[in-house]
């Protein structure tokens, strides 16, 4: 079982790593800006292609040898566990490197060509973006916060049917193998916790929607479709992330309170259930979004282009732009979202949140 | 409408914005009664401090262009001042610019044929 679970995940994370170059936005090339008339180079093509080959070369074989020692030995469920999470870490390590190998390499191809210094900069956005933007409005993620409130209420109603012993962890089985002592406070951790995280998603699905949408002047309705979509796609996924996630922990909370509600095959049907709707949600959001900008021809504008961010850009990775009010902008290296760090709000609504969850899990 | 914006040229992007909203109304591309965005979302789809906005549109609203309203935000307005007011203040900044075509060596016909020129790029519909 936690091999089967540990394979789809590895499989579907190395696959999307593998893909990054050609999901991002094309005017972007690991994590560096360039300019439409460069963008079909052929030494930039090579390192795009260089990156995906050597990923999924390497993903395959560790792949290969985790799945062999697997069978072979027949390792304990901890070990296969633990050789999961490093082979997850190790693929996210070396693709890591590689990028800013590679992003080097960009930097020095970006300067050789003197790219961007004889064309103007310029900074273009539509008024009448913001009426096309599809975004769910923040009210829907009331709805799992309604469930939740109420799953909340039942557990104190119920405070004397609940065990001795609360659950806190499950096993891939959907049995709890963890449990903690009953008192008023740990009774409700499990409802506090996802409720902390569906204001999470509330918070950043407001904060999303405040930040701006960019486009470039360079090709403009590329980068609107682009950013049109990415937005409305984020926003129906985490909705119903925090659907789902409210559904399984419910369901959890709930034979807790009443042993037996569920049949035990319901149980472990539900986790498994979860995680592949969220790698298949995932799976979508990047390929509609990744190809999103890569229909629409446009005829590059050879005397003008996107002003510079890439000072903003730290090692590419990390936007720090005091002046730009956006909490969240389009990531660079990779499909979704990243803080500006520069904006405190970022930190409130991400940061805020996690740390409270971690506080609730340790008390 | 689109907006464009240099951050690199001389003039500062503040004047740029409202100049380019003030075309945009002479053109027709947004009409009396239609509203601009928000100073926030404005500034954070351009990336540009909210207060460089901000500026922008107190630009406008002093020149009687747009009225802020509180809660429903920045609309544009049908003319206000009397056309005295408003002939008294072109005619201030057109003098100076008028002196100084002078100056540089443009002739008579040649300025009124430049206004014309800009009045029907102005008015040509898209």
């Amino acid at each position: 079982m936690s091999l089967t679970i540990f394979l789809i995940i590895i499989v579907f994370m190395a696959g999307i790593q593998t893909a990054i170059p050609y999901l991002v936005k094309r005017t972007v090339i690991f994590g560096v800006t360039i300019p439409e008339q460069y963008l079909k180079d052929r030494t930039l093509s090579s390192y795009k292609r260089t990156y995906t080959i050597l990923v999924s070369f390497i993903s395959i074989i560790v792949l290969g040898l985790f799945v062999f020692w697997t069978l072979r030995k027949n390792p304990s469920e901890e070990l296969i566990v633990m050789a999961g999470a490093i082979i997850q870490f190790g693929i996210i390590f070396f693709s890591m490197s590689l990028y800013f190998y590679f992003h080097g390499k960009t930097i020095v191809f970006k300067k050789k060509h003197n790219i961007s210094d004889n064309v103007k900069h310029v900074q273009i956005t539509d008024l009448s973006v913001r009426s096309q933007d599809e975004m769910l409005p923040w009210y829907v993620y009331l709805l799992p916060v309604l469930i939740t409130v109420g799953l909340l209420g039942y557990t104190i109603l119920k405070y004397d049917v609940l065990p001795e012993k609360i659950p806190t962890h499950w096993g891939p089985n959907g049995k709890p193998d963890a449990f903690t002592v009953k008192n008023p406070f740990s009774a409700v951790t499990l409802p506090l916790t996802l409720l902390v995280m569906q204001l999470m998603f509330m918070g950043i699905n407001i904060g999303t929607k405040k930040s701006g949408i960019k486009l470039s002047a360079a090709s403009t309705n590329a980068s609107r479709i682009r950013q049109l979509t990415l937005r409305k796609y984020s926003s129906w996924f985490l909705f119903i992330v925090s659907v789902f996630l409210t559904m399984m922990l419910s369901f959890f909370h709930l034979t807790t309170i009443h042993p037996g509600l569920f049949i035990d095959k319901a149980m472990v049907a539900i986790p498994f259930t979860f995680l592949i709707i969220v790698l298949l949600g995932t799976l979508i959001f990047a390929v509609k979004v990744g190809r999103a900008d890569k229909q629409t021809a446009e005829d590059p504008k050879s005397d003008i282009t996107d002003i510079d961010e890439d000072s903003y850009w730290k090692g590419g990775l990390f936007y720090f732009n005091k002046n730009d009010p956006s909490i969240f902008v389009e990531k660079r290296f990779g499909v979704g979202w990243s803080i500006n760090f520069a904006n405190p709000m970022g930190y409130l609504i991400v940061v805020v949140p996690l740390l409270v969850i971690l506080l609730l899990s340790f008390l | 409408m689109i907006i464009k914006i240099e951050p690199q040229s001389d003039i500062p992007i503040y004047t740029q914005l409202t100049n380019q909203i003030i075309e945009g109304i002479a053109k027709g591309e947004i009409q009396a009664g239609e509203s601009l965005p928000s100073v926030r979302s404005f500034a954070a789809d351009l990336g540009v401090n909210m207060h460089t906005v901000n500026k922008s549109y107190h630009q406008l609203e002093a020149k009687g262009i747009i009225k802020i309203i509180p809660k429903s935000g920045a609309v544009i307005s049908s003319p206000t001042q009397s056309i005295d007011t408003v002939s008294q203040r072109m005619s201030g900044a057109l003098r100076s610019i008028i002196a100084e075509a002078l100056v540089s060596g443009l002739e008579r016909e040649q300025i009124q044929e430049l206004v014309s020129s800009i009045m029907n790029d102005l008015n040509k519909k898209e």
